[in-house]
């Protein structure tokens, strides 16, 4: 399965090339997500993702199997397994900067297979929900990178537990995505996002399940990655709700 | 498949409920009827270590009135809903929607306000509750609070009710005499709805007064066609007027494409159910 996605952050191309490229200060705006070591261009780490009755833990790990500095392209591969064994899940992703007016554009593309027993589904839903991740993990990205430029606070209803408002970078993410969704949607993702963040902490707690293990830890190194467990997600949502 | 194994709890009281719930913190899973819960359970999409079946709880069901406000209790099953004479009588679209969910079976093990909490975008209940503009009542370790419906559905399977709260009742403002209708369009029977629409009509002299229309499936969450709500009022019951007001019924909406169709082809649904709908509703 393919999936691609396109955003915008407020950053030269110099400056979000470089922060795409460190692990550490991108993991934690992916919702759930906790980096567990970095090494060279290899790297691990779990993803916790709550939707209603289903709580999913990945764990996997991640390389970047190409990172062109002059080209501004990486290209990392992310596998993961399910800790009791149900399955397998594994995507490449292809992150593309290019420079966009005064920000960068990232363009990631990402093909992912799974097998095991969940791996009948459809694109609909997880198409729906990697979109949404991706708009949180670009809110805070685009917050890191430009917290004064692009970013426009809009009401926020979950201030409290969501660092990230929303952000002109949301805007046109939701915007590409052909998303006309209603506004409150994003908001109570990020509360939601950002609490499942904080149950992972390092010290955390057991797992709770795993179907498919996974390509989280890529997302910590991209978004890309991200988006490929996003999309996991979204399969296992999607097979559920075909159950 | 088996469920990861878990451990079972079934309090006799909300209370119990609640600091069970407390107790087990992240790993803790309310179960309601457990229609939708189980086969997650199944699939291992979820192995929560402790479930809290709140079967045993039975101030949590039962349908009773409450001045201008019909209350059914969260853990009432579908098929008494669905044939309550005081719910047919107050709030009939509520009972016409509840009978198109699922089959018997799950009909009789289901509830009312797992299926609402469970906030399936494409489960029947939502729209309704919304068009009606439902309050949820929900207690938690701080106490009790009421949350309107257009508040509680807040995204994909989410909804207002946090990790340490339990919806105990649903509190809908009577609607007596209203035409209502809901249509639920499917391939096959039993089948989620591929779009579904609730509509609640007050009918004065030959003419709508007031329309309230929820759409299922149309999005993360139900929405109200406001829109269509407002241009419905002064209509005559005849199919051309209700056919103009209703045709902008999907737009705005962003519903998934899928294998069952797209999202243009789910918009031109919605906007064909809501003329239907209405037609139905005021027949009724």
């Amino acid at each position: 399965m393919e999936l691609s996605h396109r955003f915008v952050v407020p950053a030269a191309l110099d400056v979000a090339w470089a922060a795409f490229n460190d692990p550490e200060g991108i993991a934690p705006c992916f919702p759930g997500a906790t980096l567990t070591s970095v090494d060279g261009d290899t790297f691990t780490g779990s993803v916790k993702i709550k939707l209603g009755p289903i709580s999913m833990l990945y764990n996997g790990t991640g390389r970047f199997v190409e990172r062109d500095e002059a080209a501004h392209r990486a290209v990392i591969e992310a596998k993961g397994k399910d800790k009791r064994g149900n399955g397998t899940a594994g995507a490449t992703v292809v992150a593309q900067l290019t420079p966009d007016g005064t920000g960068t554009a990232v363009e990631v593309s990402t093909d992912l297979s799974i097998t095991g027993k969940p791996a009948q589904f459809g694109r609909g839903v997880i198409q729906d929900v990697s979109d949404k991740l991706l708009g949180q993990f670009v809110e805070c990205i685009a917050q890191k990178l430009g917290p004064d430029s692009a970013v426009e606070p809009v009401e926020e209803a979950g201030a409290a537990l969501a660092p990230e408002p929303d952000s002109a970078v949301s805007t046109s993410v939701a915007a590409a995505a052909g998303a006309a969704a209603d506004q409150s949607m994003p908001e109570h993702e990020s509360a939601e996002a950002s609490s499942a963040g904080r149950h992972t902490g390092p010290t955390a707690e057991p797992a709770e399940l795993n179907l498919l293990s996974t390509v989280l830890p890529v997302l910590a190194r991209r978004y890309a990655l991200p988006v490929a467990v996003v999309i996991v997600v979204v399969v296992v949502v999607w097979i559920w709700v075909k159950r | 498949m088996i469920p990861v194994a878990f451990d079972y709890q079934s309090p006799s009281s909300i209370e119990e409920a609640l600091a069970l719930l407390t107790e087990a913190g992240d790993e803790g899973k309310i179960m309601a009827g457990g229609q939708s819960l189980i086969p997650v359970l199944k699939l291992r999409l979820a192995a929560p270590e402790m479930v809290i079946d709140l079967g045993k709880i039975d101030s949590l069901r039962g349908i009773s009135e409450d001045g201008d406000a019909l209350v059914i209790g969260a853990m009432t099953p579908h098929h008494e809903v669905a044939g309550n004479p005081l719910v047919a009588q107050h709030a009939a679209l509520i009972a016409k929607a509840t009978q198109t969910v699922a089959d018997p079976q799950v009909r009789h093990r289901g509830t009312f306000g797992g299926a609402l909490v469970h906030a399936d975008p494409a489960g029947d209940l939502p729209a309704p509750a919304l068009a009606l503009d439902a309050g949820f009542v929900i207690v938690g370790p701080g106490g009790s609070r009421t949350v309107p419906a257009s508040d509680f559905f807040v995204d994909l399977f989410t909804t207002a009710v946090g990790e340490d709260e339990i919806l105990t009742q649903v509190r809908i403002p009577k609607k007596t005499g209203w035409g209502t209708d809901y249509q639920k369009f499917t391939r096959v029977k039993q089948q989620w709805s591929i779009v579904g629409v609730a509509a609640a009509i007050r009918v004065e002299d030959g003419k709508i007064a007031e329309a309230r229309i929820g759409l299922t499936n149309m999005g993360s969450v139900p929405i109200r066609a406001t829109t269509v709500e407002q241009a419905l009022v002064g209509c005559a019951l005849e199919e051309g007027a209700i056919a103009q007001a209703t045709a902008s019924a999907g737009d705005g909406t962003n519903p998934p494409s899928d294998i069952n169709g797209d999202a243009d082809y789910r918009r031109h649904l919605a906007s064909v159910l809501t003329k239907r709908a209405v037609l139905a509703a005021g027949a009724a």
